[in-house]
């Protein structure tokens, strides 16, 4: 089944830092909910291993991930392609990040993917919401790792 | 016209009596595979493919085989270079079906690989570690598409997605067409919905190495089935044992899970030890391959300005899923009864089946015939609406009339018997339809959507399978028997033979029922068992309604043989001729008063071999092979004898709904039904109330969906809804009985009664509520939305 997802966060972070931050494995993995491992395997593309639970149906899924198009540090594009015991995702996005004022960003996303496998069939009903769950818990996560290094810095 | 003109008058036949089944199942104490154990066996959890197509290029089971239980991963390649291709019914060669996909799948959902471990749970964590690489094909779901001459072939070596197009002329149809007064078009779609069991399907295999025997205990309902297993093995027929002693948790039809036994006995056989497969849910509904039929009626209708439907072009495409297996002669089925209870002149029919990457087809209650007679009907209704006229009126118009038959309509099936004006006056009456009608009109009065649906339809029931050979030249079928053995052991006491699994239909009582008419001893006293199929008579296990035609008539005759042989032995020790006695509950009473007890005959038969008549065999025996009643030859010209027996059926139902909600709600559910003699009226009132809910469930709920990208939307009974007590209603049932002439007791076929008209009675109490907007709605099931949709666009154009 095919679904968008589109939105915009603002972010306590300058437009440098986070473009850093979201070309940056150990912070995508801290921040993806239930990412368990993310490897670069070449300079933009990486294996990513995740833990998920929707609905009913809870499992694993391996992806890879790419980074195209880029324009440093103002947008890129991002395909995610993968598959495991929930089912299979792919989908591509762009996100934009313009910088409001010193050390405050928004990020636009928008994309659009087909989900296959067991998670269309049985969380269909739930899987809207779950995606935007699930990038709700990424953007707190991310906004708590700007929070966070504030606190540390 | 017959020996049966009137109703049969039995001592247990017809009579108020207990179905014997009952107390077990009421009891919990019914034996189904689940409750089977043996010892060191070991179960199966299947890798699901993740899309409509692709290819399997590698299967990494690595991680799988190192965890906890693990015994086995067993791919499509391994399993197809030792088994057969399972059973295919048309002649399609290139169509080829494993258990397990091979070089690629077909279907999202359809088995990669079996993972066998020592638990279920076990094998099914290690399945979810089964990493299959492959790439996406392209696929089709949308028959209309499947048939266009580029679309993507589910099987590329068969050249096409085409499984069958075959075009019958019966009759003189394009004169009748030229001649009639008016013509009609009509284009209804039946939705791909099932019977869904509680009980998914199990099996469990094992190969007996001492014996060379493999033993299987199923869930199963399916004709010639160990004959299957053999051929798929590569077996001798008697190296096969299945168990008929096992329950079957409910079926009516599709509990024919061929693919899930040829790979638990291959396994097992492998393997070494017994191996279980049960399906759970989502297994059973994606890839169970247990999905009716799904099937597109284009249709012409030529006719008359006083109501005379004289001819029909009838066009069924029928999306029989990514194998073609039996499915396709769903379509063949309805040739029997392809103008229902109507005097048509000719008919056109054109049956298409097209592979599509959706999941597997199977028969389901009635084999094709409810979607078809949903067609007729419907055309039946739009005929009379563009006539303005009464839709009982027309059908009564158009009714073949019971001094007629047999009747023979044009795909040259003789109809036995039946008497449809009168069940349709007494359903008038006994439910009195004005007041229905006078409720219809206050419910309307008081703003509500409300509407009375009509059905009249026939139930083809005990047939020769005359279908396989009509579409398949190859297929020579001309026989679909049954048989059973009457023994009277040594102490006298009455033991009968039933070949085959019971999945709830009675067959215990029917065979106690029967044999203990025939001997006049009461039913209670005869015990009925299931041997093995190694010790078993051929039959052709419960389908196309005919156990009560053939079972019954099997037990009756291997009963009257009994009786002849008491009598005969009597007859001898009195001195007399065998014609000369009368047999009457068990005693024999010879030509001057003398009678002679059920004790001394079968102290005689079992003992004393010098007292038998001359060429007599010892012991008391017999055993009969029913031969289809009717079913001598073998289709010719198009034209077959499908059915020998025809029940009747007429729905009356008045539904009401919120013109905004559109929840349809049934407010009266009437239905005069005609099978013949009734053997046993439980049996025949419980076949009647289920498939009355199995046709609402059609009609409203139940559908397998996919989305445009080749997903099954409908997994669970989240999405595929299945009426509950709550959508089921009460429902009347006025009874009538024309006897066939053909069988022991003028019974008829009855196990899919209801589900036969339900659908379209149902349809059409919808489109008579809807009538104010002159909305139509031509697919099933008819969803609640598809009417407030409807309604709210009717409202907006107006």
């Amino acid at each position: 089944m095919k679904m968008e997802l589109s939105g915009s966060e603002e972010i306590a972070a300058s437009r440098q830092d986070l473009w850093d931050a979201l070309q940056e494995p150990a912070v995508l993995t801290e921040c993806i909910p239930g990412c368990k491992e993310m490897t670069e395997i070449a300079p933009d593309d990486y294996e990513v291993k995740m833990q998920l639970k929707v609905a009913a149906v809870g499992g694993s899924f391996d992806g890879k991930v790419r980074l195209f198009d880029k324009d440093e540090p103002e947008s890129c594009h991002i395909t995610v392609s993968g598959g495991g015991t929930l089912g299979t995702g792919d989908g591509t996005a762009k996100f934009t990040i313009s910088e409001l004022e010193p050390g405050k960003s928004r990020l636009d996303y928008e994309g659009e993917g087909e989900i296959g496998g067991l998670v269309a069939g049985v969380g269909q009903r739930v899987l809207k919401s779950v995606a935007k769950h699930l990038t709700k818990q990424f953007f707190t996560a991310l906004k708590k790792h700007f929070g966070a290094e504030k606190a540390a810095g | 016209m017959n020996e049966h003109a009137k109703p049969f008058s039995g001592r247990y036949v017809s009579s108020d009596r207990r179905v014997r089944e009952d107390t077990r199942f009421v009891a919990g104490a019914g034996h189904f595979v689940q409750d089977i154990e043996r010892p060191g066996m070991l179960h199966v959890a299947l890798v699901a493919s993740q899309h409509p197509a692709a290819t399997i290029e590698d299967i990494d089971a690595s991680e799988a085989l190192a965890m906890e239980g693990v015994v086995a991963v067993v791919d499509g390649n391994e399993l197809s270079n030792a088994v057969n291709p399972l059973m295919n019914g048309l002649d399609t060669p290139e169509v080829r079906r494993f258990p397990l996909a091979v070089g690629q799948n077909r279907y999202a959902g359809e088995w990669v690989a079996a993972v066998v471990a020592t638990s279920r749970a076990l094998a099914e964590d290690a399945a979810e570690k089964v990493k299959v690489k492959g790439e996406k094909l392209g696929y089709v779901m949308d028959p209309e598409k499947a048939m266009e001459a580029d679309s993507t072939p589910v099987h590329p070596s068969h050249g096409s997605n085409v499984l069958l197009d075959r075009t019958f002329d019966w009759g003189p149809v394009e004169d009748d067409f030229a001649r009639s007064d008016e013509t009609l078009k009509l284009r209804v779609t039946w939705g791909r919905n099932s019977t869904v069991p509680i009980e998914t399907f199990g099996v469990i295999c094992e190969w007996n190495a001492w014996e060379n025997v493999l033993e299987v205990w199923a869930s199963i309902q399916m004709p010639k089935y160990a004959d299957q297993i053999a051929r798929a093995l590569g077996l001798r027929g008697n190296d096969v044992r299945v168990y008929y002693d096992v329950d079957v948790g409910g079926s009516y039809g599709v509990k024919r899970g061929i693919k899930h036994t040829v790979l638990a006995a291959y396994l097992a056989r492998k393997l070494g030890r017994p191996v279980r497969l049960i399906e759970d849910r989502l297994e059973n509904m994606r890839s169970g391959d247990a999905h009716g039929p799904e099937r597109i009626f284009d249709i012409g209708v030529a006719f008359d300005r006083d109501g005379t439907i004289n001819a029909m072009k009838m066009r069924a495409l029928d999306n029989a899923g990514a194998y073609a297996g039996r499915a396709p002669f769903q379509l063949g089925k309805p040739i029997g009864a392809i103008v229902g209870p109507y005097r048509i002149n000719s008919v056109q029919y054109r049956a298409q089946s097209v592979t599509t990457n959706k999941a597997v087809q199977e028969a389901v209650r009635g084999f094709g015939q409810s979607p078809t007679n949903y067609a007729l009907e419907t055309m039946m209704d739009r005929v009379a609406e563009h006539l303005g006229m009464d839709r009982i009126a027309l059908r009564r118009k158009n009714f073949i009339r019971s001094d007629e038959f047999p009747w023979e309509i044009p795909s040259g099936s003789k109809y036995d018997s039946g008497d449809y004006h009168a069940v349709v006056d007494k359903v008038l009456a006994q439910s009195g339809y004005e007041d229905i009608v006078a409720e219809r009109d206050r419910l309307r009065a008081d703003g509500l959507c409300a509407g009375i649906g009509i059905a009249a339809c026939l139930e083809p029931s005990g047939g020769n399978s005359s279908f396989e050979p009509l579409l398949n030249p190859k297929n020579r079928t001309s026989t679909w028997m049954e048989g059973s053995r009457v023994n009277v052991d040594a102490l006298g006491d009455v033991t009968v033979t039933i070949h085959t699994t019971s999945s709830g239909q009675g067959h215990e009582t029917l065979a106690a029922t029967v044999v203990g008419e025939v001997l006049e001893i009461d039913p209670d006293r005869i015990r009925v068992v299931r041997p093995d199929s190694l010790g078993s008579l051929p039959g052709n296990s419960p389908v196309g309604s005919r156990m009560a035609i053939m079972l019954g008539g099997a037990a009756a005759n291997a009963a009257r043989d009994i009786k002849r042989q008491i009598s005969a032995i009597a007859a001898h020790s009195m001195g007399v001729a065998p014609d000369a006695v009368t047999y009457a509950e068990g005693v024999v009473r010879g030509p001057d008063g003398r009678t002679v007890e059920w004790s001394e005959v079968v102290d005689i038969a079992h003992r004393r071999f010098h007292d038998l008549p001359e060429g007599t065999n010892p012991g008391l025996t017999a055993s009969f092979i029913q031969q289809v009643p009717t079913g001598v030859a073998l289709p010719k010209d198009g034209k077959a004898q499908m059915y020998p027996c025809y029940s009747f059926e007429f729905h009356v139902v008045l539904m009401a709904f919120d013109p905004v909600l559109a929840k349809p709600e049934i407010r009266r559910y009437i239905i005069g039904h005609d099978c013949g003699t009734v053997i046993n009226p439980h049996i025949v009132k419980g076949m009647t109330l289920g498939g009355i809910a199995h046709g609402i469930g059609a009609a409203l709920l139940e559908e397998f969906s996919y989305d445009a990208e080749g997903h099954l939307m409908t997994q669970s009974f989240l999405d595929y809804l299945m009426p509950s007590s709550n959508e089921v209603p009460e429902v009347e049932i006025v009874h009538h009985c024309t006897p066939s002439p053909f069988t022991e007791f003028g019974q008829k076929g009855s196990g899919e009664s209801g589900y036969l008209g339900a659908p379209a009675a149902i349809s059409g109490a919808i489109h008579d509520a809807l009538r104010p907007w002159n909305i139509h709605l031509n697919k099933l099931p008819i969803r609640m939305s598809a009417i407030s949709d409807a309604i709210a666009s009717a409202k907006e154009n107006t």
